[in-house]
């Protein structure tokens, strides 16, 4: 018995059975709307200066080292004070109209690194009145570069090569908790 | 007579079973899947900010770790979701500031000296664990530096120095 064309063409359509494809999704979906996050929050480091005996000790061993301090005022805007050898002198990044000037503050920024390559900490003294907000922003500006702009070279202590970063300032640090 | 008709009517009926059409079901489930993967987050620690706060915004990519959480809105402040202190429009009422430090909110350090001092004790009965004096602040965009100060510098008080401020991912 010899089987028609028409015959084989009607066997070889089949209906997919997708019950146990539904059961695998069924159970995937309530383990990851568990563990959904709609809002992504991450953290920004700020540890306060530890006690007057760790500072000291740190500034002991620092003498030569190059402090930068930077102002953030809603009235007048930024100011960095560069001490260097026991010197100071002042850098300012005044207000642009009434706001604090942020993209101003960048450039500044990456004008320091490039002067000075070695320091990676900056003390953030902002006024009481500042916001939250603004402060964030000066962090971010003061930590790192933006992804089009080129990056910031250093000398590693160790193996003595040029290593390139985007990490401006990572550590940023309140200098006015403690004190006033 | 009665019995022949009823069998004819059951024949001629349309078979009780029938095939649900799941087709369009796996379809809007994939859709699903695909975004439920997309918002998955793999960080162990999941921070809720309060309704009446509103976290800043940075580029900071760092993700929180499980250490003690220190929330501070426009009206409270709370330790681990336990309320401490009232705050009137983010301003600390006097009562609650110490008159010899301005600086020090006494309710405030109470309790966290008292976690402090709990995370010590378990430390030093488990190995595994260590007191490193770290604190995620969760405060909202609007406070002021004013009673940002107050509140680091009274946690640093109670053993807590290591301050990380909660942000919100900008895009």
């Amino acid at each position: 018995m010899r089987r028609s064309f028409g015959q084989r063409v009607e066997d070889s359509t089949f209906e997919l059975n997708l019950a146990p494809m539904l059961d695998i999704i069924v159970s995937i979906v309530p383990m990851l709307l568990m563990s959904i996050a709609f809002v992504h929050i991450t953290v920004v480091d700020t540890p306060v200066p530890q006690a007057v005996e760790k500072a000291m000790a740190a500034a002991d061993n620092k003498k030569d080292q190059v402090q930068i301090l930077l102002a953030v005022s809603k009235e007048t805007g930024f100011r960095f004070t560069i001490n260097e050898k026991g010197e100071t002198h002042d850098v300012n990044v005044p207000l642009k109209g009434t706001d604090l000037d942020l993209v101003a503050l960048h450039k500044e920024t990456i004008e320091l690194k490039k002067k000075y390559p070695d320091v990676f900490r900056v003390e953030l003294n902002p006024e009481e009145k500042v916001p939250l907000e603004q402060i964030v922003l000066t962090m971010d500006q003061l930590r790192t570069i933006a992804k089009d702009e080129s990056k910031v070279t250093f000398t590693d202590v160790d193996s003595g090569k040029s290593i390139e970063t985007n990490l401006v300032f990572p550590d940023v640090v309140f200098g006015n908790v403690t004190g006033g | 007579m009665a019995r022949r008709g009823f069998k004819k009517f059951m024949n001629k009926r349309s078979p009780s079973t029938f095939k649900i059409q799941i087709t369009s079901m796996v379809d809007m489930f994939v859709i699903l899947l695909v975004f439920l993967l997309k918002s998955y987050s793999t960080s162990p620690v999941q921070l809720t900010p309060s309704k009446d706060m509103t976290l800043p915004a940075s580029t900071s990519m760092k993700d929180p770790t499980d250490v003690l959480k220190l929330q501070v809105s426009k009206t409270a402040i709370f330790v681990e979701d336990k309320k401490v202190m009232d705050l009137k429009d983010g301003v600390v009422d006097v009562k609650d500031v110490d008159q010899n430090d301005t600086q020090f909110l006494r309710t405030l350090y109470t309790e966290l000296d008292g976690q402090a001092n709990k995370s010590r004790t378990i430390a030093s009965k488990n190995e595994e664990m260590e007191f490193d004096g770290k604190v995620i602040l969760q405060a909202d965009r609007a406070l002021p530096y004013e009673l940002l100060k107050k509140v680091m510098y009274t946690s640093m008080m109670a053993g807590y120095s290591d301050v990380k401020i909660a942000v919100l991912l900008k895009d």
